[in-house]
Parts: structure tokens; C-alpha cells; sequence
């Protein structure tokens, strides 16, 4: 089902193309302006007019935080959400993950329609007949014993489904419904709920002196990333009174990158810590630093000065959340930590917290399940969302359970490994075609709309549930509702009417959705790390692709892990030390084996991971799951017992392990090229320190004899000027457009942006909301490599099929990527300093690109934007090799175009594409245009509207999307905009200032706060 | 003073060239025109050259299809092989007009017997030069978008880019080097006309050679004309190889950023110009049996002037380190380090090598008039000459300003095929001249015939004046 499009050359093929010459080689390369035909509307749907978008509010359906997104419709299809700027979670902002849902919805591979099990494959078939066979089913397990042995698993979603399905289950008589979260962080959650009575407070970053982060991954995957985010971007943002943040765990995540200081400790002796830290503040129950020194391998001079720290910063904010066995006592340690030093209620708000994530149940349920599926207890399994196949251990046997079961019905969207194993699938609408609610912070519900009409042939699950209850009579009326959304309705504490009225703004008043769950007992103990090895293995999950629900879109997959910068593969993260020891190389296979199995994937030489630990990533390793998914990597879990912590979570750093060098070599799909910035003073920072003594910098490289330019912002555009003054013509007065009192008023406007680096945290959301702008195509799938051999065969023999071979050859498109420098730690034992920066086209006003153009595909624009024309380009590559920051992407394969093998859109994810950005074909340059068409089309705006554009009215994707925001937009010749005043900030510097490039985009510096700061 | 006549072997390049094999007029006709007949070996490799090329144009069309994702590139090296390449060809390109034009100024006779040949090879060489930035564009379709056509939109391109200098300064140099060519070709397509048999032949020959009648008038036009072109082509050598250095001086990246560069191109250009000569003129002279009309005394000049333009390529590559150095620019610095010592040093080393190395054996006079090192070295300076344009190349945009986007580069079977179709396509040319037209100046040669042959006397002494050495029959060289 996910073979790539069968464009291969076939040797005949190819022998008559060797037979032609160059005059055959100028025909078949013109063919990418189709002829398509433009019918209007006759009679225009409501609400649509051709080429304007329409925007509807509706939830995030990606984790369970509920974010809100606006989903901007054009002409019928969805295509491009953004976050819901009045929603309590995400305020505007949404995560790269949450942005992918559109490649959810269009993806290629979702289920067309109902699928019935005929043989070893599941095969098409018509609604009637699947919910026939499914009510039959239904009926005769009822018969059997009263409905008993029918279960329902679904996917933990945040809102009133998990109460729907409980409903439908007890009016059948049916077993238990469990709503599976494979990602939920279920251990503090557990804490929370018995330490702070609520499973998850609000956390206020901004509101703390010091932040210790013990395991806990805030801003990768740890609760709601996107609010927290937002809050220690905040927190952050007060430079020299900003909160240090010292992360403790035993490998440097996106977080621990974030963090001033670093305490590598073994995997499991995180509760030492938390207790010696307890016993600091004056905590009851807490053990000592000599204890913990002993067994995290931290010195005890680090940890009693982390010690002494947090006695004397308050408020502080602790947080625990490791993954661990053990994971409940450390959140439970850290809540404790918080509560003796005060700052519960300041930092840790229980009254606010998310709401709506009740419920979940993580693998020790799925495993439970799988116990009464080999016993032959269940007779009809019901799966929804969940694919419990790929996430719960193998010890568990959960596959082998579904095979012991009669009948198993998915709803799943996509042919994960789960709806592989079932007899009928009904398709479920994606979370944009659905009703639904959700409640993410107490008293505020997010209502869920469709905005649009389904893609495929799918029903909601809701309205299929209610279908098949409406065959018998005594579930008919305890389901009364004729659809899910009537269901809904009804809920919704103020009525209809009123539903109606919110759901415009997505969000409503209100709190009626709490689903009834019996509040899990903390356990006091846990059992400890076990097994034969010299090194423990730490499983986590992936920032872009989870516990492996991304895997199959491709935005996630391209997206370069935020810490490894790696994409399409999975990778074994090693200490350069152990890796020297061991004699392994970045690239060499290594077999980390634990009692429960094991894994064989490259090595990736990671300073940020304590000695004694290797890790591997969630995510990949999918045998189905679609084209994107299949074969990418290995599956972490494949080395995981069945071990759960207080929560009934996988545990995922629960065993010790051998790691050994393998046979075979892979090269890393990296987008890194060096990881240090040898001195060149790219991404800067300063130490709050520095900042307080006025200092202005760090020292770098810089040309000798070119002084710093004293319009520091850079704002002006040699261009532009040379038109307007002294270099320009002398024998003529008319400069053009290039005239500031040009009717146009385009030379009075300077377009520009300002990169905050001390709000930055790497987490790339920009980059996939540039990708989803700009219609950047995804160059890493199997079917887009190059070729390998003259002669090709239909399956694809001939072609580099290694996920991410485009990427192996630095072919990536990403117009905007998060650069990742290392500072320091060189000697492989020092603590290290993580710097990210956005680099994306600096549209410089004396841009060196421009001038080598032969043909002014790119030139300059009265408004300083550095222009690309595609239809103009006829690809010379000049303009890279010009240009100092590396920001221009060639198109080496026919991504756009529909004939080629490696075609980016494949059918339907092409509804996804812009209509406002231009699909290139092959042979032409592009870049960042500091997403013109939005820019224009706020000029068109207040045209139409007769005004001028107003001071921030706008803004380009990634700014809007950063969850951070450390990205500001907008016209620096005009005060009135924020970006005009961020530029005359002290930290603010130009890359390469040296060359004399001008640009528009400027950064301001990171402010750091080592240990013994001036706090 | 008799006495005083010794065997004299010839350490300077001299104008006066003498041809002790060649008895009379009648025997250069013969000889050179005799080199026409096809032999089997010819066609053996014609059809491979054709067969190469076939293979290089059919890569092409596929490339054009699929995209140049096939070829090698690894941005931010986004030039790669076809670009070397090109340089290699325009390069090559140099020699033959430096030898043709620029040594006929300088009366440097040991030019006469090897120009013909060499002035092909520019014409070929900028034929196969010229295909590269078309095959090297992202949509070659295009490619007529660099030329300033008058259009309707009013639409020019963009005088600033050197790459619109290049399509201006390829195609005079394919134009004058072309006209140079046929224009000496005229009183030699005379002879073959007056020999040729065949009379569809010998009408073609007498419109090619425009009817030319050996008259004292057309002697001196054809002399005066002659004496045109090669000023006019003089300025040429010096200015198409420095608009090519441009593509890259012109540019920010390190390594490019380098006003040395014209010089260094040109110097460059002519040395592996001189190697490709000495490639071609070396099996030619043996298999023609023309080793006494091609001696060793006018390889051991040209060997002279290959070590004279190494030696200025070889100080152009140490002024680089130096001004690297002195200008403490850190960029530049770690571009060099990482050249030489680095990422690429197995490149920088083939380069230095066989472009500064291996040529310092031509101080031996021995070696020097040895064909078959001369052989040898000519294409240790042919591989070496590319290399070069690979490290300027590659190792420059592979590690820039921005380390984050430091690569690598391993061009792909794209690459390597469309390469040696383009030597398909130049040798194809080249064998297809050689056959067809006189590889050496029937007229020229002539010129050179010692007067005294064309009196039958017999030398008596030494030329007191001391200016010119007469000729004496024992002199080395002149007979092997």
C-alpha cells in the first residue's frame, strides 16, 4: 500500500534517451507548465469566495494539552493552523507537531474508506457492509456473555469522548474502556494529583529565581510544552533577573540544553538528589548530598552548592520528571521541594494547571489488557487512535493477545501496526473534520469544529458508535443523541445556543466535561533499575515524532531533532569517552541489549549524555504506519521490559544494558555540519554578568581593520540608498521605486526582524510552520534519493532508497533552520553550553547574491527584501556560493512536479499547499521571502481598506508560530513597530557584520548565568 | 674558424628553427598531407571518442529529466565537476592561442611546427568549455536568458554578474580562435586541393580555401591578416581566463575572495594548455612519423615554457598561503588550513604535485627532450590542472563562514560520465580534424625549410655575428 510512485526508468527507457541529443535534452525539460483548466463556482458555498481564506477555531488534537488552533481554509481545504491567540494553553502558539496535523489529514496513506478483513489483507468495502458485520459481531459477543468480553481502547484525548465511549460501553453492557497515552507523563501526574490535588499545576517560570529541572523535559514532551514554553521564554527574557535553570538527569535534552548548568547523573539516582535537595529546603523525608553523591556520580561540591542555591533563591521552581521506575517518588520529591521552600502558589500554581487530562491510563492498562486477551477474555476489541502494537513492550504480548481475539474493530485514521492486526476498519475523521470539546485549563473549554469537508470516505467515530447503538433498542435510548456533535451540544453548560455563539472564538465557559476516573493511589515504592550491563539505556521520546504517532508525516520526519540534529533514522547516543573506549565512530552500528531485547542503530557521539548511559529515541521503528513511517530506524520499546512506574506509565530508562559494536556503518542523517562555531561569533551570548558591567560581547573573530558599522541595526539598504544619494545616477533624478516619496511608498518601508536568542529555545516550531507556509517539499522519504546506477527497474533498484539520502547529500530545504553550537566542554568532561540559532535569509541590504545573478532572478526590493524570482531563475547557483550565511536551497528533483519520482505532494497532501506561494519545480533556487505574500497581502488589506498598514498588524509564519517568541517582524524604518525598537537593544548584533552585508535580520545576544553569577 | 664549429645543442627557445629532415617543398606536401589517409587505429578511436560522447550526452538528457539531484553536488557546494570542468576547458583553450598568436608576435619559431595543432585544440577545447554552464544550470532550457536579446519585456541580464562576462568572453574567444584557425588553414586547404583527387573534394577544398592561388598579393594580405588575428587574439589569452577567474574572485567565499586570481588563472590556463599540447603532440609526431618536423628541439622549448608558467602558477598557490596569512583574516586561514592540511589535503597534494613539483624536472635538459616523460608529465599536469580547479572549487564552498553548513563533496556517475563525454566530444572533434585537415602548417613548414636546401648548398660556419647559429647536421635533436 506504500509503494513510492512507480516512476523508475526502465533500461529501454533509458537507451532511447541515450540515443537523443542535446536537442531532445530542450524539450523534455519544459514540461512543467500544465495546461489546468479554471472553472468557477456557479452558485458560491456559503462563507467561500475564491482565493480569500476562511478561518475556523477548533482544537489540537496532536497531545493531550488541547492547544487551540485557527485553521486557515482557502477555497474548501484546510491549509495551515495556526495557533488560537485568546486559547489559556498556547496563546497564538503551536508546536511543531501540532502544525503537522494538517499532514495527518491529508495524508496519503490514511484508510480511503471502511476495510474488511478478507484473508491476510484488509480489503475495501462499503460502509453497510462493514457496520453490518460490526453489529453482528457486536450481537453475538452480547449473546455470548452479556457484552462482557468487548473492550474498547482508544487514545486518551483531552474533552467529552472518553466519556462518550464509557457511556456507549456500560449501555451495551460492554467491558471497559481504556484511554491510552502512550506520551502522558502518568508518574507526576500521580504526584501532582496527591501532592498538589490537581495532576497539573500551572507553572510559572517567570515568577522563579532559580528553576531545577530533574528529568522533568518542559519543553520537549513534558505536559503542555507550548504553555510552558511560552512562560520560560518569559522567564528568560529577563535577561540579567531571569531565573537560572540547572537540569539534573543523566542525558541533556532540548531542556537540559536550555539549562545554565548541567548535573550528569546516573540514570536512577535522581531520587537521591531530590531527597538531598528536600533536606536542603528543610523537607521532611530527605536523605543527604553524600548519598546522593554516591549514587548519581555528580560531586558532592556540585551538589551541595545547588543545595545552598536553592536554600537561598526563592521562590524557586523544582520540578521532577524522570522516567524512571521510580518517577512518582521523584515528582513526589520535588512537589515536596516546592512546598518547603515556598513556592507553591507562586511558581506552582494548582489552582490554574491543565485540566481534561484526566483518565489516561499509560502501558501497565495496555499490558493488563493483553493479559485478559491471552486468557481469550475478550471476544471484541474496539481500538481508536491508540497503537498499542508499537508502543507497549513486547513482553507485554499484546500482539499476541489481538490474535487470541475473535473480532477487532479500529477506528484508526492510518494503517498503523494495531489497525494491521484487525478485522474491519471504520476511519475515523482527523481531529479538523470532527466535532469535539476539550476542557485545557479549569472553567475554559475548547470547542473542536470541522473545517471542512471529510478528505476521504471516513465517518466520525462518535456517529458510528451512536449508529450501531441505534440497532438495539436498549443502548438506543440510553444514546439518544442523533449525532456526536447533538452529544456535544447537549453537554455544553450553557446550551446550544450558546455553543453555537463560542464556537466562533473556539473557546467557551464552563467546566462539564471531567470524566470520572478513581484517582490512582501513589505507590510508596518502586522497583529498582536492574540487569547485566556496564551502562545503563535511557529511552525517551522524540521531540517531533512522540512515542511514534509523528512518524508519518513528513514535516516531523524532516524535521532535524532539536538535540541530534538528526532526521529520517534512528541513533544510539553515546559519550565521545565511552564511544573512544569502546573504538566506535559517529556512524558505526551499535547493539544496546538489555533482559528484555535489544536495538542496533549508529552511533551519535553526544557530549550532553553521562558517560555511564546510552539513549535511544521513541518513535521510528514502524512496520506499518504508512509510506513515511515503515522501515525508518529501530523501535526503542523493542528493548524495554515490561517495567511501569507509579503511574502505570512505561518506564523507559528501566534497565541496564550492553552495548556493543556492530557490524555495518551508517552515515548520520545530520544536518549538522560542525557543531561548534569556531570563535566566529555566530550565535552570541553574554553572561548576565557581562550584561549588568554594560559590556556589549563576547570576544570573536572579526576582519582586521573593518570597524563596526555605527547604525548598528543595519537598517539601511546600500541598494535603495545608492538609487536615492550619492551613488546613485548623476544624470538622473528619477530613482523610481527606489525613491522614498515614490507613490508607491515602498522605499519608505524596510522589512526586518529580530531574533531573540535569549527567548530561543531550539524547539523548531518556525521551521515547520515554514514548511507549512511556503510549500517547502520534504526531501528525505525513501523514493526521493538520487540515482545511484544508469539503469533502473520498475521497484526502484538503481535509486538511493536510504531514508534521508537527500539529506546525507546537505540537500535539505528548510528555508529557516535552528543552527545547534556547542561552547565549551571540549576536553569531553566540563559542563557545555548549548546555543540555537534561527538562521534563515538575512535579506541583507548589500546582499551578495544579488550582484551575481546573471539574470536577476534575485534582486533587491524598494522595501529591502531580497527578492527570489523562480519563473526567472535558470538555476547557475551563484547566489549560494555568494552568500556568507548559506540560506539558499536548490531544487535538485522534480519535488513539485506530479511526474517525478521524487514528488513531495504526493496526492492527497498537495490540498495542503499554499495557494498564495509558488510550488518550484527543479533547476531553480529558493529561499526565505520573509513570507512576502503575507506581506503583500496586508498591504492589499489596508489598500482596499484605504489606511495604512498598522504597526504590527501582521507578522511572517515562524514569528507567529514560536512558541517563544523570540521572533519579532515587521518595518524598521517605521518606530512605531515593535521590531524598530528591538533593534536599538544593547544585545543586538549582525552576523558576519564584517562583510558589510546589511542584513535585515538581527539577533540579540543569549544572556547566560553560570554558577556563582551575580544573582 | 672552422675549428671553431661545434656541435651546439640548442638550450634556447630560438626563431631559428631548422628542419634537417626535410629535403625539399614537394616532401612536406607529401608527408603532412600523407598523414590524411585513415588507418584502422583512427577509427578504433574515433569510435570510441564518439562512443564516450554518446554516453556523456545521453547522462545529460537523463540528468535534465531527472534533475541535477543526480549528479554529485553536496550543498553548499552547489558547483561542482561541471564547473572544474569548465575552467579545465577553457584553460586547455589558452595554450593553443598563446602558441598560435602570442608566440608568432614574439617570432618564437619553435611555435611553427606545433601551432596548427594546438590552435585546434583551443577551438575544441573552448567548443567543449563552452557546453559546461549549460550543462551545470538548473534549467539549461533556459540558458539563452543570459544573452542580451532584445525582447518585448525589456528584460536584459544582469551586467554585474561575471557570468554574463563569461557568455561574452567564451563566445569572442570561440569565435576568434575559430577564425584564427581557418584563416592559416586557407593556403594549406590550397595544397590538399591541388592534391586531392576526388572531385567533390577538391571543389569543397578550393571554396574552403577560398581559391586561393599562391600569388605574391595574397600573400601579403594572407601575411597581414594573419598578423591581425594573432594581435587581435593576443589581448584575448590574457582577458577570457581572468572574466573565468572572476566567476569566483567576485564572489564573498573564502578562498575566491583573491585579487591574484586573474593572473593566477591565466598562468594557470597556459600551463595546462602547454600539458595538453605535449598530450596530443607527442603520439601524434609518432604516429605520423613525424619526428623530424616535430624534433626535440621544439619540445624541449615548449617543456621550457610548461616550467617557466609552473613556476608562476606554483608561486600564484604560495602567494595565497602568504596573503592568507598576512591579511590575519581567520576565515581565509582555516580555508587554507583545511586545503592543505584538512578536509581536502589529499586534492591540494595531487595539485601541488603535479602542478609544482613533477615540473621541476624540466630543469633537466635530459628529461626535457625525453618524449615519453614529457608524456608522462603532460598528463600528471592534465590531472593536476583539474585538481587544481577542484580545490579552488570545492574545498572553498565546502567550508565557508558558516560552519554549521561545512560539507563535504564525492561527485556521483552523473558527473563522471558527462566528464569523459566532454573527452569524447573534444578527442571526436580533434580526430575528426586530424584527418581531414593538416595538423601542421604545410605553409609554415615551408617558411622554415633552410634556405640552404632550398639552394642545395652546403653550410660552411659559424655566423660571426654571433645572433644566429647555423645550422649544423650533428645538432642533437633535430634528427631523433
Amino acid at each position: 500500500m506504500s509503494q513510492p510512485p512507480k516512476t523508475a526508468v526502465k533500461r529501454r527507457d533509458f537507451l532511447k534517451v541515450l540515443g537523443s541529443t542535446g536537442a531532445a535534452a530542450t524539450a523534455v525539460g519544459c514540461s512543467q507548465e500544465r495546461v489546468e483548466q479554471l472553472i468557477p463556482y456557479l452558485v458560491s458555498p456559503d462563507h467561500t469566495v475564491p482565493g480569500v481564506s476562511t478561518n475556523y477555531a477548533t482544537v489540537c488534537r496532536e497531545c493531550a494539552a488541547a492547544c487551540g488552533v485557527i485553521a486557515e481554509v482557502r477555497d474548501g481545504r484546510a491549509i495551515k493552523l495556526e495557533g488560537n491567540p485568546d486559547h489559556p494553553v498556547n496563546h497564538g502558539a503551536l508546536c511543531a507537531k501540532g502544525q503537522s496535523a494538517l499532514q495527518g489529514l491529508y495524508n496519503p496513506d490514511r484508510y480511503r474508506g471502511p476495510m474488511i478483513r478478507q484473508g491476510d489483507a484488509l480489503a475495501p468495502a462499503t460502509w453497510e457492509a462493514a457496520l453490518t458485520l460490526v453489529r453482528q459481531r457486536l450481537d453475538e459477543a452480547r449473546a455470548a456473555n452479556g457484552g462482557g468480553g468487548v473492550r474498547f481502547v482508544s487514545q486518551h484525548e483531552n474533552g467529552s469522548f472518553g466519556a462518550f465511549v464509557d457511556q456507549w460501553m456500560s449501555a451495551g453492557g460492554f467491558g471497559a474502556h481504556v484511554a491510552y497515552d502512550p506520551e502522558a507523563d502518568l508518574a507526576a501526574r500521580a504526584a501532582n494529583q496527591a501532592e498538589y490535588g490537581t495532576p497539573w499545576p500551572a507553572l510559572d517560570f517567570s515568577a522563579a529565581r532559580l528553576i531545577v529541572s530533574i528529568g522533568a523535559d518542559f519543553l520537549d514532551g513534558w505536559g503542555a510544552s507550548v504553555a510552558h514554553q511560552l512562560s520560560f521564554a518569559d522567564a528568560r527574557a529577563k535577561l540579567g533577573d531571569a531565573p537560572r535553570f540547572v537540569y539534573v538527569g543523566a542525558r541533556r535534552s532540548l531542556t537540559g540544553l536550555n539549562a545554565d548548568e548541567w548535573l550528569a547523573c546516573r540514570p536512577g539516582s535522581e531520587l537521591a538528589i531530590a531527597n538531598a535537595l528536600l533536606a536542603a529546603v528543610g523537607g521532611a523525608g530527605g536523605g543527604t548530598i553524600a548519598e546522593a553523591a554516591a549514587a548519581s556520580g555528580v560531586s558532592e561540591a556540585s551538589l551541595q552548592r545547588l543545595a545552598d542555591e536553592l536554600r537561598a533563591a526563592t521562590p524557586s521552581l523544582v520540578l521532577g520528571g524522570v522516567k524512571t521506575p521510580d518517577a512518582h517518588l521523584v515528582a513526589q520529591a520535588a512537589a515536596r521541594i516546592n512546598r518547603a521552600a515556598g513556592n507553591v502558589g507562586v511558581t506552582i500554581k494548582p489552582d490554574a494547571g491543565l485540566a481534561g487530562i484526566g483518565g489516561a491510563v499509560g502501558a501497565q492498562a495496555m499490558a493488563a489488557l493483553a493479559t485478559e486477551m491471552n486468557a481469550d477474555a475478550v471476544r471484541v476489541l474496539f481500538v481508536r487512535g491508540a497503537n498499542p502494537v508499537h508502543s507497549v513492550p513486547k513482553a507485554a504480548l499484546f500482539a499476541e493477545g489481538m490474535a487470541k481475539v475473535p473480532f477487532k474493530v479500529s477506528f484508526s485514521s492510518y494503517p498503523d501496526e494495531t489497525s494491521e492486526l484487525c478485522d474491519v476498519v471504520l476511519p475515523d475523521h482527523h481531529g479538523l473534520e470532527s466535532w469535539g470539546d476539550s476542557e485545557p485549563v479549569r472553567g475554559t473549554l475548547g470547542l473542536q469544529q470541522p473545517v471542512m469537508d471529510p478528505v476521504f470516505n471516513t465517518r466520525s467515530t462518535g456517529d458510528v458508535l451512536l449508529d450501531l447503538a441505534r440497532s438495539n433498542g436498549a443502548m438506543a435510548s440510553r444514546m439518544p443523541w442523533a449525532t456526536y456533535r447533538d452529544f456535544i451540544m447537549s453537554r455544553y453548560p450553557t446550551g446550544r445556543g450558546a455553543f453555537t455563539e463560542a464556537l466562533a472564538k473556539g473557546l467557551g465557559q464552563g467546566s462539564s466535561l471531567a470524566r470520572t476516573v478513581a484517582t490512582p493511589t501513589l505507590a510508596s515504592t518502586a522497583t529498582a533499575i536492574a540487569g547485566d550491563g556496564e551502562f545503563f539505556l535511557v529511552v525517551h521520546p522524540s521531540p517531533a515524532l512522540g512515542a511514534g504517532a509523528g512518524a508519518n508525516k513528513p514535516w516531523l520526519q524532516e524535521l532535524p531533532d532539536p538535540v541530534s540534529k538528526i532526521a529520517w533514522q534512528s541513533w544510539v547516543e553515546i559519550h565521545p569517552s565511552t564511544a573512544a573506549r569502546l573504538g566506535i565512530a559517529p556512524g558505526d552500528h551499535v547493539t544496546v541489549t538489555t533482559a528484555a531485547g535489544s536495538v542496533t542503530a549508529p552511533a551519535y557521539l553526544y557530549l550532553g549524555i553521562q558517560p555511564e548511559t546510552v539513549a535511544v529515541a521513541l518513535g521510528q521503528g514502524h512496520a506499518a504506519y504508512g509510506r513515511y513511517a515503515q522501515g525508518i530506524g529501530v523501535n526503542a520499546v523493542d528493548a524495554l521490559g515490561a517495567a511501569y512506574d507509579g503511574g502505570g506509565a512505561l518506564a523507559l530508562s528501566q534497565a541496564k544494558a550492553q552495548v556493543a559494536k556492530a557490524a555495518g556503518h551508517s552515515r548520520l542523517v545530520t544536518v549538522e555540519g560542525s557543531a561548534r562555531q569556531h570563535g566566529r561569533g555566530i550565535a552570541r551570548a553574554l553572561t548576565a554578568a557581562q550584561l549588568a558591567a554594560g559590556e556589549t560581547g563576547e570576544a570573536h573573530h572579526e576582519f582586521i581593520g573593518d570597524a563596526s558599522h555605527e547604525f548598528l541595526p543595519g537598517l539601511r539598504a546600500p541598494v535603495a540608498n545608492d538609487a536615492q544619494g550619492d551613488m546613485g545616477s548623476q544624470g538622473s533624478n528619477d530613482k523610481g521605486m527606489y525613491a522614498p516619496d515614490h507613490w508607491s511608498g515602498m522605499a519608505s518601508r524596510r522589512w526586518a526582524m529580530t531574533i531573540d536568542l535569549a527567548r530561543c529555545t531550539g524547539c523548531s516550531a518556525c521551521v515547520t510552520a515554514c514548511y507549512a507556509e511556503n510549500n517547502i517539499p520534504t526531501v528525505g522519504a525513501r523514493w526521493q534519493g538520487r540515482s545511484l546506477r544508469p539503469f533502473h527497474t520498475a521497484d526502484g533498484a538503481g535509486w538511493d532508497t536510504t531514508p534521508g539520502a537527500n539529506i546525507l547529500k546537505g540537500r535539505e530545504m528548510a528555508w529557516l533552520r535552528i543552527e545547534r553550537y556547542f561552547e565549551g566542554g571540549e576536553d569531553g568532561a566540563s559542563d557545555f553550553e548549548t546555543r540555537f540559532l534561527p538562521m534563515l535569509c538575512q535579506h541583507c541590504g548589500n546582499a551578495p547574491c544579488e550582484s551575481v545573478c546573471p539574470v536577476f532572478a534575485t534582486y533587491h526590493a524598494p522595501d529591502g527584501l531580497n527578492v527570489q524570482v523562480y519563473n526567472r531563475c535558470v538555476g547557475t547557483r551563484y547566489c549560494s556560493n555568494g552568500c556568507p550565511y548559506k540560506v539558499r536551497y536548490f531544487n535538485w528533483h522534480g519535488y513539485g512536479e506530479v511526474d517525478r519520482r521524487q514528488y513531495a505532494f504526493p496526492e492527497p497532501l498537495h490540498l495542503q499547499l499554499n495557494p498564495d506561494v509558488t510550488v518550484r519545480g527543479k533547476g531553480v533556487m529558493e529561499k526565505c521571502s520573509f513570507c512576502v505574500q503575507r506581506i503583500r497581502d496586508a498591504e492589499n488589506v489596508a489598500k482596499l481598506e484605504n489606511r495604512e498598514v498598522q504597526p504590527d498588524e501582521f507578522t511572517t509564519a515562524c514569528a507567529q508560530a514560536c512558541p517563544s517568541r523570540a521572533i519579532t517582524f515587521g518595518d524598521a524604518a517605521n518606530e512605531a513597530w515593535s521590531v524598530a525598537r528591538q533593534v536599538d537593544d544593547p544585545r543586538a548584533y549582525h552576523v558576519f557584520e564584517e562583510l558589510n552585508t546589511f542584513t535585515a535580520v538581527v539577533y540579540l545576544q543569549k544572556v547566560n548565568h553560570p554558577a556563582g553569577g551575580t544573582r | 674558424m672552422a675549428s671553431l664549429v661545434q656541435p651546439v645543442r640548442p638550450n634556447v627557445a630560438t626563431a631559428n628553427i631548422q628542419l634537417p629532415g626535410v629535403e625539399s617543398y614537394e616532401q612536406v606536401d607529401r608527408e603532412i598531407a600523407g598523414t590524411l589517409v585513415p588507418t584502422r587505429g583512427w577509427f578504433l578511436l574515433l569510435g570510441v571518442s564518439i562512443l564516450l560522447f554518446l554516453w556523456g550526452a545521453g547522462t545529460w538528457v537523463y540528468q535534465i529529466y531527472w534533475g541535477l539531484g543526480n549528479a554529485g553536488y553536496n550543498p553548499p557546494v552547489m558547483w561542482g565537476v561541471y564547473i572544474i570542468t569548465f575552467v579545465f576547458w577553457v584553460g586547455i583553450g589558452h595554450a593553443g592561442t598563446l602558441i598560435s598568436a602570442i608566440l608568432y608576435l614574439f617570432r618564437a619559431g619553435f611555435r611553427t611546427t606545433i601551432y596548427r595543432c594546438a590552435e585546434a585544440m583551443t577551438v575544441f577545447a573552448v567548443m567543449t568549455a563552452g557546453l559546461f554552464p549549460i550543462i551545470h544550470i538548473g534549467r539549461p532550457w533556459k540558458f539563452f536568458w543570459l544573452v542580451p536579446y532584445p525582447n518585448w519585456r525589456l528584460i536584459w541580464p544582469n551586467f554585474k554578474s561575471p557570468l554574463v562576462w563569461d557568455v561574452f568572453a567564451i563566445s569572442t574567444y570561440l569565435t576568434v580562435s575559430a577564425t584564427f584557425l581557418y584563416v592559416g588553414l586557407i593556403p594549406d586547404l590550397a595544397v590538399l586541393r591541388d592534391r586531392a583527387t576526388n572531385p567533390f573534394k577538391k571543389r569543397l577544398l578550393a571554396v574552403m580555401s577560398l581559391g586561393w592561388r599562391n600569388s605574391e598579393p595574397e600573400w601579403r594580405h594572407f601575411a597581414r591578416m594573419y598578423l591581425f588575428l594573432a594581435a587581435f587574439s593576443t589581448p584575448l589569452v590574457l582577458s577570457v581566463h581572468s572574466v573565468v577567474s572572476f566567476d569566483f574572485a567576485m564572489a564573498l567565499t573564502p578562498g575566491w575572495h583573491a585579487t591574484i586570481f586573474p593572473p593566477y588563472f591565466v598562468a594557470g590556463a597556459i600551463f595546462s594548455g602547454i600539458g595538453m599540447v605535449f598530450t596530443i603532440i607527442i603520439p601524434i609526431r609518432k604516429f605520423f612519423r613525424l619526428q623530424h618536423i616535430v624534433t626535440i628541439n621544439h619540445l624541449d622549448a615548449a617543456a621550457k615554457l610548461a616550467l617557466f608558467t609552473s613556476m608562476v602558477v606554483g608561486c600564484a598557490y604560495l602567494i595565497e598561503f602568504w596573503v592568507a596569512w598576512y591579511s590575519a583574516n581567520e576565515f581565509e586561514q582555516a580555508y587554507f588550513w583545511n586545503r592543505v592540511f584538512g578536509q581536502w589535503w589529499w586534492a591540494a597534494w595531487i595539485m601541488l604535485t603535479c602542478n609544482m613539483i613533477f615540473p621541476l624536472s624540466l630543469f633537466s635538459q635530459k628529461l626535457r627532450r625525453n618524449p615519453t616523460w614529457l608524456f608522462i608529465l603532460s598528463i600528471l599536469i592534465n590531472i593536476g590542472m583539474w585538481y587544481e580547479r577542484f580545490v579552488i572549487i570545492v574545498p572553498s564552498l565546502s567550508h565557508e563562514f558558516e560552519p554549521w553548513q561545512w560539507s563535504g563533496y564525492l561527485p556521483s556517475w552523473v558527473d563522471v560520465s558527462i566528464l569523459a563525454g566532454s573527452f569524447g566530444w573534444f578527442f571526436m572533434w580533434f580526430l575528426l580534424f586530424i584527418k581531414n585537415l593538416p595538423v601542421i602548417a604545410i605553409a609554415e613548414v615551408k617558411e622554415i625549410v633552410p634556405p640552404r636546401l632550398r639552394s642545395h648548398q652546403v653550410p660552411t660556419g659559424v655566423d660571426v655575428a654571433g645572433h644566429h647559429l647555423d645550422y649544423s647536421p650533428e645538432t642533437p635533436g633535430e634528427r631523433d
